[in-house]
């Protein structure tokens, strides 16, 4: 890898031959996942924990719109009383042991529950007449993920001021793409049509996501949006 | 060789969230509800789950079978699924495949689609 993330993205852009070769034994592609997501999901974790930090101070200051408020029929001073009993927020250095411990785990947990709801989806499609077990998903997952990264580093530009706020929909139709993308690998590893791959993400979205997903999405919204 | 009783771990790590989602039932009203519901009007396959879960951290078996029966009925079966597991995997036995019989794939379809309706028709 000469360049950093350009098999992933050449992967992302052709995904039909990213996993036509040989797969790698699972231990190898969950160690690449593992040191390609945990570094950018730690940088995307404390870049979103400084942002949530301002607004709440910002929050603590005063920072809401107290004349509109005022226009919603709130009394502006109520409110900015209840703010001032508001306690300060916590230093980022105190969050950080706690980032260290909780991403690494968020990652393998993801990893695991993309595993489970999609080799279900491709069960319920047919797509498992391979005879290639979990494990298999599993490496799909592995490898599908580790490429899917290099969406964790694009999403970083929503930190930027103002460009952030106008990629929020660009970079939801990518993380659309990135979630659809592991159906290439799943159909790939287990030997059937990419179309049961694709659809097997897709029922997991709808089976899971009904819910989930749509309160995921307002929350993703929200934090690039916001602050 | 034996193997580790995954499904029996994650039942226990599952036991031990529904404990302390009820905990935290006062922070569940802070939850926004569901998006899905909220565009269109009518419940997903999922909606009840929460309210099903928090029951079921109360002790209140009926509630939850009102507002979840099929997660309420799996919540029942966790127990078997844990006796199931560890006995497999004393014996070093592998997890079996999921069956490749249609019937199997449709009768879980059906399961699925059929807890949509019911969620839906009764409003949840």
């Amino acid at each position: 890898m000469l360049i950093p993330f350009l098999d992933s993205w050449r992967a992302l852009t052709h995904p039909r031959e990213a996993f036509q070769d040989l797969p790698p034994p699972l231990g190898v592609a969950l160690g690449r996942m593992v040191a390609v997501w945990i570094p950018l999901a730690l940088g995307n974790a404390l870049l979103t924990c400084w942002r949530a930090l301002q607004g709440y101070e910002a929050l603590r200051k005063g920072g809401l719109p107290l004349d509109l408020l005022a226009t919603a029929g709130v009394d502006p001073t109520v409110v900015e009383d209840l703010l001032k009993t508001l306690p300060p927020a916590l230093p980022l250095t105190r969050l950080l042991p706690w980032l260290l411990v909780l991403v690494p785990l968020g990652v393998l947990g993801t990893w695991l529950h993309h595993a489970v709801w999609d080799h279900t989806g491709l069960w319920l499609l047919g797509g498992l007449k391979a005879k290639r077990g979990f494990r298999t998903s599993l490496l799909a997952e592995a490898e599908a993920l580790r490429h899917a990264a290099l969406g964790t580093l694009v999403g970083l530009l929503s930190f930027l001021p103002l460009l952030g706020g106008l990629l929020s929909i660009p970079l939801l139709l990518l993380d659309g793409y990135l979630w659809l993308f592991r159906g290439f690998a799943l159909a790939a590893r287990h030997d059937c049509e990419p179309w049961r791959g694709l659809a097997a993400t897709v029922i997991h979205a709808m089976l899971l996501g009904c819910c989930a997903l749509g309160l995921l999405t307002c929350l993703v919204i929200l934090l690039r949006v916001g602050a | 060789m034996r193997r580790v009783p995954w499904l029996a771990l994650g039942s226990v790590l599952a036991g031990l969230g529904i404990w302390v989602s009820a905990r935290l039932a006062p922070l569940a009203g802070l939850l926004p509800g569901c998006a899905f519901k909220q565009f269109t009007g009518y419940a997903c396959a999922t909606c009840g789950l929460t309210r099903c879960i928090l029951a079921l951290g109360r002790g209140d078996w009926r509630g939850a079978f009102h507002w979840h029966p099929v997660a309420a009925g799996l919540a029942l079966l966790l127990p078997v699924a844990v006796l199931w597991d560890l006995r497999r995997a004393w014996r070093g036995e592998a997890y079996p495949g999921l069956p490749e019989s249609r019937w199997a794939r449709l009768a879980a379809w059906a399961l699925v689609l059929g807890t949509w309706a019911l969620q839906a028709v009764r409003g949840i």
